[in-house]
């Protein structure tokens, strides 16, 4: 250990124990303010200053098709809406929408009728009258009521980003930078990476982590200064939490926030929460301990989609994705890859107290739509692990990345178990949320396309 | 059992005598530095009670006592309005104020109460020749939501100093430029917090809570303090009558100097990223080698990300001005000083 470690270390250490003692002058943040400076101003040579150029703005939305808790309860609607319906709709459609929302097949082998729609449940229901163009859906209605729906935790979503500078941490000598997938949401056309000494280059961009918000850049330089990750299993809830941002502090010190952490394992054991004030201002910057070490990358995120978190900024709550136990995902980056938290594409039954969960619905299209599972199927354990209930079954699901393969058991009434291995795919992300953000952003003046350069579409560089 | 009661009695009135306010909390005396600075600077600030009845802003704010002669400094908001702005200090007396000019530029004024109508001891707070460091804690004084009215106590909040904002700042809602820097802090503002005093561990007062400040870097809004070093010049001039030398005469020529840099704009509601189509000859555009697919990224140390950008920057300057231009020719970054010509 060096002595500039040592010391940090005594502080840490004695800080909280001076400050149990009510009698004593315990000056504790005079003594915490030099550990952060001394923080600060260590891990300065290795953050970036990461401009973008070009591009076009983009719209931040939730992912829909999340493995949800919900039940799809047979539809209230209108009989002569039902009938109307019924009447367009294209029997094979319907015969395999049937069958991939996990319904029970008809057993007497008759033929549908206008009453078995009810069983595909109001979303399905919802989709195929806007398709089908009939009286249920309204669009000046549906406009209304989207107007009309709760708010968001703290602060109504939809954040207008705008196009400035972002922080970045160098992650390897020769060139790697970790940053928040954020600051490149304008798919720019150009890049610019500043490091701390004022050299400028252009910078590569290459695979992301949407499951945890960090986006990896290239550039051609070499023997830069790395820093030391810390193991983010050993975070503590209570210690302190340093974040640096580039946004407002091109060279020199960086931007400081200071807080703790507040909660471990956060989006699926993806991110440390924070109460340090976290925004556009430092997204992409590290977020440390006392010592120095980094915890991770402070960026936007949510349980609800890959670009939603924003909101929340300055708010107290804030999160670090972890970047100390993610060396082969980033490696994966590297190459170029996407990841994308993983989906199965079921609806389990939240009156279902468990053990296992029950299926309630299958989401056309999704994994679990081709494995012949039906409504009313128990899924009792996944790679082994015994399913509790609902939310056991979310967490186990949404802890993994799209394209891993899951062994998981079903069983059907008092049936045998059944084991199956399932490619687990990528949470779509909502359309029908994106069209209506588009269509707000798009009345604002500064929101357009811009003028492409030629040969500029689409190369990432 | 009697004598617990009378004593308890005893110790819970003694504060109510000396507050006169039938709702005052004990307190231990302070024994932090922190404790002890927000103790000894709390007489310091007011709270400030102005013109209501406007929708959506807020009657009241908070105020500096900066001179034995009772001048106070504010935020000059829309309720600040002769007549009607009440001061309440700290022992809960209110006061009528006069009004000073403003300081248009930073959005301050200063007020006046008299202050031989109070008993209170007046001591006025220096305002800091220097920015603080950043990285050091910071105590940020307030009557965040009028949560005191009479004699209660302002809020304190602590944080660190984050960093200074210098450019891209705007009113949220006026949507007009703030033309000054700003001292970024992670202690919150909120709305009545503004006017009040930020001061560092070691007493300094470092800076005056900011009304909403948004970035056009982030969309956010900031927490933020104008820094005192900024306000020490109006202070003097309207306290001290010191008045300040008024910078020199403009040159006579304004024109904008020529570079001979013909951008790639095809317009459009955004303004596209600064290309350049072509360069004229013999422009220093030319000189400097600058060529036509270049994209400018940088002048001086001013991030350029669109054409619009690009000529705002460049109108700024002046024949004769040598200019650092950050450019990109495919993936390399060159820089070279361009020397602005004479318009023709």
């Amino acid at each position: 250990m060096r002595p500039l470690d040592a010391t940090l270390l005594v502080l840490a250490l004695t800080s909280p124990l001076l400050a149990q003692d009510p009698a004593r002058d315990t000056d504790e943040l005079l003594d915490l303010e030099n550990v952060v400076i001394g923080v600060a101003d260590r891990l300065a040579p290795s953050l970036v200053r990461i401009e973008t150029f070009g591009g076009a703005r983009r719209v931040l939305t939730d992912d829909s098709g999340l493995d949800r808790i919900g039940n799809l309860e047979p539809s209230k609607l209108d009989k002569e809406v039902l009938d109307a319906l019924f009447a367009k709709i294209d029997p094979f459609e319907l015969a395999e929408l049937w069958t991939q929302l996990g319904l029970p097949p008809k057993s007497d082998g008759k033929p549908f009728e206008a009453e078995d729609l009810r069983q595909l449940g109001d979303r399905e229901l919802d989709r195929l009258c806007r398709k089908y163009q009939v009286g249920r859906y309204d669009p000046a209605k549906a406009k209304e009521d989207d107007g009309k729906k709760p708010l968001g935790p703290l602060v109504q979503p939809g954040f207008l980003q705008a196009q400035g500078a972002s922080t970045g941490l160098v992650i390897s000598a020769d060139g790697w930078i970790a940053t928040s997938r954020f600051a490149l949401n304008f798919d720019p056309s150009t890049i610019l990476v500043t490091l701390a000494d004022g050299r400028a280059f252009t910078a590569r961009r290459a695979g992301e982590d949407t499951s945890r918000g960090i986006a990896l850049l290239k550039i051609e330089a070499q023997d830069l200064p790395v820093p030391a990750l810390a193991d983010p299993k050993a975070a503590a809830v209570g210690q302190w939490a340093i974040v640096l941002g580039r946004t407002f502090a091109p060279t020199g010190r960086p931007t400081v926030q200071l807080g703790i952490v507040s909660a471990t394992d956060r989006i699926f054991g993806r991110a440390l929460q924070i109460d340090a004030n976290t925004s556009p201002a430092n997204y992409g910057g590290p977020v440390l301990d006392v010592q120095g070490r980094v915890l991770g990358l402070a960026v936007p995120l949510s349980p609800t989609g890959r670009d939603a978190g924003v909101d929340w900024y300055d708010s107290g709550i804030g999160f670090c994705a972890t970047l100390g136990d993610v060396a082969p995902l980033l490696e994966r980056q590297k190459r170029g890859e996407t990841l994308h938290r993983a989906w199965l594409g079921v609806a389990v039954d939240p009156k279902h107290m468990g053990p296992g969960a029950l299926l309630a619905g299958l989401a056309p299209g999704s994994p679990a739509s081709k494995l012949g599972w039906l409504r009313g199927d128990l899924l009792t354990a996944i790679d082994g692990v015994p399913v509790r209930n609902s939310f056991h079954l979310q967490t186990l699901i949404g802890a993994r990345l799209a394209g891993e393969k899951v062994a998981i058991t079903t069983k059907r009434g008092d049936g045998e178990p059944a084991s199956v291995e399932v490619m687990l795919a990528a949470v779509p992300a909502a359309e029908r949320k994106e069209q209506t953000r588009s269509e707000e952003s798009a009345q604002l003046p500064w929101d357009g396309d811009p003028p492409q350069k030629d040969g500029e579409k689409g190369q990432r560089r | 059992m009697n004598h617990v009661i009378a004593t308890s009695l005893a110790l819970a009135l003694a504060p109510l005598a000396a507050q006169g306010s039938p709702y005052a909390f004990a307190e231990r005396a302070p024994l932090t530095r922190l404790e002890t600075l927000i103790d000894r600077t709390l007489p310091s600030l007011v709270k400030i009670h102005g013109a209501s009845g406007l929708q959506n802003i807020e009657p009241y704010a908070t105020g500096v006592i900066v001179s034995a002669e009772g001048h106070v400094l504010t935020l000059d908001l829309v309720m600040i309005q002769p007549g009607q702005t009440r001061i309440v200090l700290a022992d809960g007396s209110v006061h009528l104020a006069e009004l000073l000019p403003p300081e248009p530029r930073l959005g301050v004024r200063l007020l006046k109460f008299d202050p031989k109508a109070t008993t209170l001891p007046i001591r006025p707070l220096e305002p800091a020749a220097e920015l603080p460091e950043t990285g050091r804690f910071v105590v940020s004084l307030g009557n965040a939501f009028r949560l005191a009215e009479f004699s209660e106590k302002l809020s304190a909040c602590t944080g660190v100093s984050s960093g200074i904002a210098t450019t891209g700042l705007r009113y949220r809602l006026a949507d007009v430029a703030y033309e000054g820097r700003l001292l970024l802090t992670d202690a919150p503002n909120n709305p009545g917090h503004g006017g009040g005093a930020l001061l560092t561990l070691d007493g300094r007062w470092v800076g005056l809570n900011a009304r909403m400040v948004e970035s056009t870097e982030t969309n956010t809004l900031l927490s933020a303090a104008i820094p005192c070093a900024d306000l020490r010049a109006y202070l003097d001039r309207w306290i001290r009558g010191i008045v300040p030398v008024p910078p020199p005469e403009a040159v006579a020529d304004v024109s904008p100097g020529t570079h001979g840099i013909v951008l790639f704009d095809r317009g459009g509601r955004r303004s596209p990223p600064a290309y350049v189509e072509r360069v004229e000859p013999g422009s220093p555009a030319e000189s400097l080698g600058i060529r036509r697919d270049d994209l400018i990224v940088r002048i001086g140390d001013r991030t350029v990300r669109s054409c619009v950008e690009f000529h705002a920057v460049m109108s700024a300057h002046r024949a004769g001005a040598t200019l650092r231009v950050t450019y990109k020719r495919g993936d390399e970054v060159l820089q070279g000083d361009l020397v602005l010509g004479a318009s023709r």
